[in-house]
């Protein structure tokens, strides 16, 4: 397993395919986070603009190796520990992606809340904020797993339902990523610094069965 | 059917597919059906069929890379699979993406790195070590596919037509590195639509026809797996070679070697052209070791008769002492 995701790290860093989702990711951050911006706001903004990331990063992944590279390290392992370290890879990146954005902003924001009367302390607000973008990378990384070969095969359908199912993960109201990226806005406002442990929690079991149901259909599809 | 290696007694079987049957989609056609095969360890085994019967299919699922639809399959080696492309783009040199391989087929770093040279250089690519496997010629990249699957010694080889897009040297390689694997106790399933390619070597041969597969006698026509005509019974070649007063030749030789007596005491050994290198070493690092005397090429045995048009190859003395 290890060296099927140094083989895949390898693969999406030296493919210029990791570029495009990084660029829009920094783009996104660099229109909508300004220094001295109060932090929670800023890092609940963070935290929802990496999710449809994740979920572009495993298109990346899941798409970048060829139909004849797969099948290899498949004989080699098997079908379904190939579509993990995908999946992983790409969750591993996004995550990483999301530490960094989150503390860079979180250096850079006003720690005070949304009307400037209470301070908030930027550590604990970094914690809460690492936890929204964990939460919105394990999410996105559920959703491009669900979205992408070998459930949807055609390109079009699943760049339209990653697209889709990225908004209503953000938006809708059960959805976990949803409700760390509101507990975040709403904390700006109180000025109390949220802690999103069960949305964290959650994202990452929708997480795993996104990911197995994925990687249990990856054989059946060869 | 000829002996296989090691002898009846010891055969232990790698995979076995039961009642195996693959079809695309709940309604799709059948491409397998009620299939059983066994592959035991040390045994080459080749599959006939026309084009679209599901020999790809067969050895996707023999590989491990395709599910049955029904059936299971038992056992799992260490396998490796060459597929009939290998256009890859990706962003390794070709050594580069060996090593990554050879870790995933469970070498180490260091041993993948010089595995990954080492069959290079067998198959004339050490030129294109350093590569982007991107700028690769198709045949180059074919040789890469083949050096993948041998980097960790494995315990079942998938080829798919492997040998197709290989130049003739690196063909015969492939022929001799395939001999290895199942001299070592290895299993190698293939398909190729050259009739000759390992002619007299297989162990068994199999025929996928209407989503059936049926054993076929080893050592009979092969015509529906490409041209028409009788097989060509393959190069074979002869050693003759001088063991302990009174010993017989060891067990379990390579090649299963047709065995008779020669002038002066020795014994003379026909295998096919795959197998020789194989059984010299094995002749050679016997204990006691066995004294190598004359390498030939004998001319093909009576019955097969060689394509119309073709002259069988004359017995060519390739080492005299």
């Amino acid at each position: 397993m290890t060296a099927l995701l140094r083989y895949q790290a390898e693969l999406l860093v030296r493919s210029h395919r990791l570029l495009p989702p990084l660029l829009l990711y920094g783009i996104f951050l660099a229109i909508g986070v300004q220094s001295g911006q109060p932090v929670l706001d800023s890092l609940g903004y963070t935290a929802a603009g990496l999710l449809p990331v994740a979920a572009w990063l495993v298109r990346v992944c899941v798409a970048g190796d060829p139909p004849a590279a797969r099948q290899v390290a498949a004989a080699a392992t098997s079908p379904a520990r190939v579509h993990l370290a995908c999946v992983l890879t790409a969750l591993l990146c996004s995550t990483a992606l999301g530490a960094l954005a989150t503390v860079v902003v979180a250096r850079i924001s006003g720690a005070h809340s949304a009307d400037h009367r209470v301070a908030v302390p930027v550590g604990e607000a970094t914690v809460g904020g690492l936890l929204a973008a964990v939460a919105c990378a394990l999410l996105g990384t559920a959703v491009g797993a669900l979205c992408n070969w070998p459930l949807l095969r055609r390109p079009g359908y699943a760049l339209l339902a990653t697209a889709l199912a990225a908004l209503v993960a953000l938006v809708q109201a059960p959805s976990p990523a949803h409700a760390a990226v509101r507990d975040l806005v709403s904390g700006s406002h109180s000025g109390a610094v949220p802690m999103p442990v069960p949305a964290c929690a959650a994202a990452a079991l929708l997480c795993a069965a996104a990911t197995a149901v994925a990687c249990a259909l990856s054989a059946r599809r060869a | 059917m000829r002996a296989l290696r090691p002898p009846p007694g010891e055969l232990r079987t790698t995979l076995a597919l039961e009642g195996v049957g693959r079809r695309y989609g709940p309604r799709g056609p059948w491409v397998l059906r009620d299939v059983e095969l066994a592959v035991p360890a040390g045994a080459l085994l080749r599959i006939v069929g026309t084009n679209g019967t599901g020999k790809s299919t067969l050895l996707r699922i023999v590989a491990g890379i395709d599910r049955p639809t029904v059936g299971r399959v038992r056992g799992r080696p260490r396998t490796a699979y060459v597929p009939e492309r290998f256009p890859v783009e990706l962003p390794f040199t070709a050594v580069g993406y060996l090593t990554h391989l050879g870790r995933v087929h469970g070498l180490r770093g260091r041993p993948a790195a010089h595995a990954a040279a080492r069959w290079l250089e067998r198959f004339g690519a050490a030129g294109h070590a350093h590569t982007p496997l991107a700028e690769l010629s198709k045949g180059t990249s074919q040789k890469v596919a083949v050096a993948q699957a041998l980097l960790a010694d494995p315990e079942l080889l998938v080829l798919d037509e492997a040998w197709t897009g290989l130049d003739q040297r690196a063909r015969a390689e492939l022929d001799r590195a395939v001999a290895e694997r199942v001299a070592d106790g290895g299993a190698v399933v293939f398909v190729d639509h050259d009739p000759r390619r390992l002619a007299g070597a297989a162990d068994a041969v199999y025929h996928v026809h209407g989503a059936g597969l049926a054993p076929r006698d080893p050592d009979g026509p092969l015509a529906a797996d490409g041209p028409a005509g009788p097989r060509a019974a393959g190069r074979r070649v002869r050693i003759e070679a001088v063991g302990p007063p009174g010993a017989a030749p060891p067990d379990g030789l390579p090649g299963a070697p047709e065995v008779a007596g020669a002038p002066d005491g020795g014994t003379a050994l026909t295998v096919p052209a795959a197998y020789s290198d194989a059984l010299l070493r094995a002749l050679l690092t016997a204990h006691p070791p066995w004294h190598i005397r004359a390498v030939t090429e004998p001319p093909a045995p009576e019955g097969p008769v060689a394509p119309a048009g073709r002259a069988p190859h004359p017995p060519k003395p390739e080492e005299r002492p």
